[in-house]
């Protein structure tokens, strides 16, 4: 028990240097956090907040245009993240092979987009896909399509775009993870495979999936907790529209805060609501993983 | 000795005292004011601060470029943190946007019918914005309505300029199609993600989407039900290109695609932007609706107005810079109709030459005259609070109404979301 006075001033100054990190973490992190949990209790219109108990969350209930975002956005997540992941792990084996020629270049080419700003893409990706872009426009002249999609006025059309557009933006970000997770594979595995005549699309099944599936797990809750907070690409392209066909949680959030009358309590509650799903969801994979490395 | 320190003294206390009065003066010389068009509403600002700073040369202005959004956000979040610091003495903030600010942050604005006669403005413009009584604006550009039209193309397909003149949305219609297939250009073009047609054609018989405050005016709307069917009717007939954003919007007409353009007199200085096309274009009053009661020829579409801040320091300024210029200098009104197309809400602006003049652009009519003459009959509505989640709930409905969808279940499902977003 007694403690002599050298380890009680270690104590006090291992804790004196990671003081003024973890004063302003409690500031701008957690003080934030818990006041949004406190205002998703408030009720009230802009300034004239009262304390309204659950009823913020009956309202959740009865909200019919929450349901279409959160309906949105899991047709969002379940279509996009399996086509990202599986282009992303395409492209990482087929770059990680070494008989390919400027490898670097398209590795290059592929990561490209995650390095351009959200915004510029969006707009790109809007004026390409407007019913005189440069997409309808090349349909056409190749006929095969008769009449322009109306890729940004359909909402089913709106959706493919949004689609295409984060899937373009985010699978050179995925395919880096794999690329580097591949050096850590034996080459011995892949030798010893091709002399048992292992054709090639098992080895990638059976090898190369098995061996990255921490990596798998790990790009894929990013990937479904970025698609949950999907807001730059909808705000600059769609605005939400057309009727409501690509609102996402995020851009309901930020509709309830700023372009309708500030709900701002309202909005705070909502945001609550992607974080329980983002631990739902991750807790569900997290188990699922744990689940096949225990069968392994 | 002592005689020439209190010398000393006291001409270091006057200088003191200069330095401190000056910079008094120059603290209170300059306002600053926030809007958001380069070609529209900035120079018009920027003319009116000229005119002021040269009859009261301690006041300048610093006009600064901030979008509609930004304008919103800044001022809903600082308002809300009760922040004053760096907010604008004067703002610009659209007419159905601004009864959300008066009535979530209540005493926030300067109650500007205290000192300016409201009633020297177009009445619709004052009601936006009064609350509780008081009107807090001065009225600024009207967003009263047109129908802009390519005379070539009427003439192409057998019409004359009479034929568009106070006609009904159904007679268009007719027109319409007669013009698609005989020239092959479509009518009008429009962004599913905006309401500012239905808005326009409801406006027009007195109904807005909010009655007696804020009760939903939605399923029985006669006005909005005949609106949709109109809406739904044009682009069944494939009389309407569907754009995507603003830029698809104003491309479609100033190409000379789309024949027509139902739009607020704003829109004027785009449609001129194209000099090759002077002579072409023409302006009718706005169609009416067929079978509604109260269905005019006048309606409003977009517009906003001046509000001075109450945490501006320099308020009283302000006032007497929106009174003495915007709200009594004529000559003021003709410089920026010439200049930039607008057209003021001050009534007595209307007997200015530039109003009587004719445009060489638009076959010679008396564009701005007829502009005038209609902004005084434009049915007065009272926004609410609402709007903006309205008009939210009424675009989320209009792909589906466009692709023939039942006009009734979409009434029901607006009044929902409406109903839904009001809480």
């Amino acid at each position: 028990m007694a403690q002599t006075r050298l380890d009680r001033n270690e104590q006090i100054n291992g804790w004196a240097f990671v003081m003024p990190a973890l004063v302003l973490l409690g500031i701008f992190m957690i003080y934030p956090i818990l006041w949004s949990l406190w205002m998703s209790f408030q009720v009230g219109r802009g300034n004239n907040f009262s304390f309204g108990g659950l009823a913020n969350i009956q309202r959740l209930a009865n909200d019919a245009l929450l349901v279409q975002a959160l309906t949105n956005t899991i047709i969002f997540f379940i279509i996009q993240v399996p086509i990202m992941i599986v282009l992303a792990l395409l492209f990482a084996v087929a770059l990680n092979d070494a008989t390919l020629r400027f490898r670097g270049l398209f590795r290059t080419i592929l990561f490209l987009p995650c390095v351009t700003s959200l915004i510029a893409y969006s707009s790109l990706f809007k004026s390409m896909f407007s019913n005189d872009g440069i997409i309808n426009q090349a349909l056409m002249s190749l006929h095969l399509v008769s009449a322009p999609i109306p890729w940004l006025t359909d909402p089913f059309w709106a959706k493919v775009v949004i689609i295409s557009a984060i899937t373009w933006r985010w699978t050179g970000y995925n395919m880096i993870f794999y690329l580097a997770a591949l050096q850590n594979v034996d080459k011995s595995i892949y030798e010893a495979a091709r002399i048992d005549g292992i054709p090639g699309w098992a080895r990638f099944w059976n090898i190369t999936v098995p061996m990255l599936k921490p990596v798998i797990l790990f790009t894929t809750i990013l990937s479904t907790i970025g698609t949950l907070q999907l807001f730059d690409e909808i705000n600059n392209i769609t605005q939400g529209g057309p009727g409501n066909g690509t609102m996402t949680l995020s851009m309901y959030i930020y509709n309830l805060t700023f372009r309708m009358m500030p709900s701002f309590g309202y909005s705070a509650t909502v945001s609550w609501v992607i974080v329980a799903i983002v631990a739902v969801l991750s807790i569900i994979q997290f188990m699922i993983a744990r689940d096949r490395r225990r069968g392994a | 000795m002592t005689r020439n320190v209190m010398r000393w003294t006291r001409t270091l206390a006057i200088a003191l005292t200069g330095i401190s009065m000056a910079s008094v003066a120059a603290a209170a010389a300059e306002l600053t004011v926030w809007c958001w068009d380069p070609n529209f509403n900035i120079p018009a600002m920027a003319d009116a601060g000229a005119r002021y700073t040269a009859a009261h040369p301690d006041t300048t202005f610093n006009i600064n470029n901030v979008s509609q959004d930004e304008i919103n956000q800044k001022l809903q979040t600082q308002l809300l943190a009760g922040v004053s610091d760096g907010l604008p003495d004067i703002v610009l903030i659209q007419d159905d946007n601004i009864q959300r600010f008066l009535q979530s942050f209540p005493g926030s604005f300067v109650p500007l019918s205290d000192s300016i006669d409201m009633s020297k403005f177009a009445d619709y413009k004052v009601a936006a914005a009064t609350y509780e009584g008081k009107s807090y604006s001065l009225p600024f550009d009207s967003g009263v309505t047109g129908l802009f039209y390519r005379s070539d193309y009427l003439e192409e397909a057998g019409y004359k300029p009479e034929d568009v003149q106070d006609i009904t949305w159904n007679r268009l219609i007719e027109i319409g199609k007669d013009v698609l297939e005989k020239t092959g250009h479509q009518l009008i073009d429009m962004d599913y993600n905006d309401d500012g047609q239905i808005i326009m054609m409801m406006q027009s018989t007195g109904q807005w989407y909010l009655k007696d405050g804020n009760e939903p005016n939605i399923i029985d709307n006669p006005a909005l039900k005949a609106s949709l069917e109109t809406f739904q009717a044009m682009a069944q007939s494939g009389l309407i290109k569907p754009v995507s954003d603003w830029t698809g919007y104003t491309g479609a007409f100033t190409s000379g695609e789309v024949a027509m353009v139902p739009q607020g007199v704003w829109i004027t200085g785009t449609i001129k932007s194209m000099p090759d096309q002077a002579g072409k274009w023409r302006v009718a009053p706005l169609p009416a609706l067929d079978g509604v009661d109260g269905a005019t020829h006048y309606s409003n579409n977009g517009g906003s107005s001046w509000y001075v801040l109450a945490s501006s320091e320099h308020q009283d300024e302000a006032i007497d810079f929106l009174k003495t210029v915007w709200a009594e200098d004529v000559d003021f009104y003709q410089g920026i109709l010439v200049n930039q197309g607008a057209v003021g809400s001050l009534l007595a602006a209307r007997d200015g030459d530039a109003y009587k003049a004719s445009d060489p652009f638009f076959n010679d009519e008396p564009v701005w005259q007829n502009f005038s003459d209609w902004l005084a009959q434009v049915p007065a509505v009272d926004y609410g609070t609402f709007t903006p989640e309205a008009r939210l709930a009424v675009r989320a409905q209009l792909p589906n109404i466009a692709n023939g969808g039942d006009i009734d279940q979409a009434l029901q499902a607006i009044d929902a979301q409406l109903r839904q977003q009001m809480q």
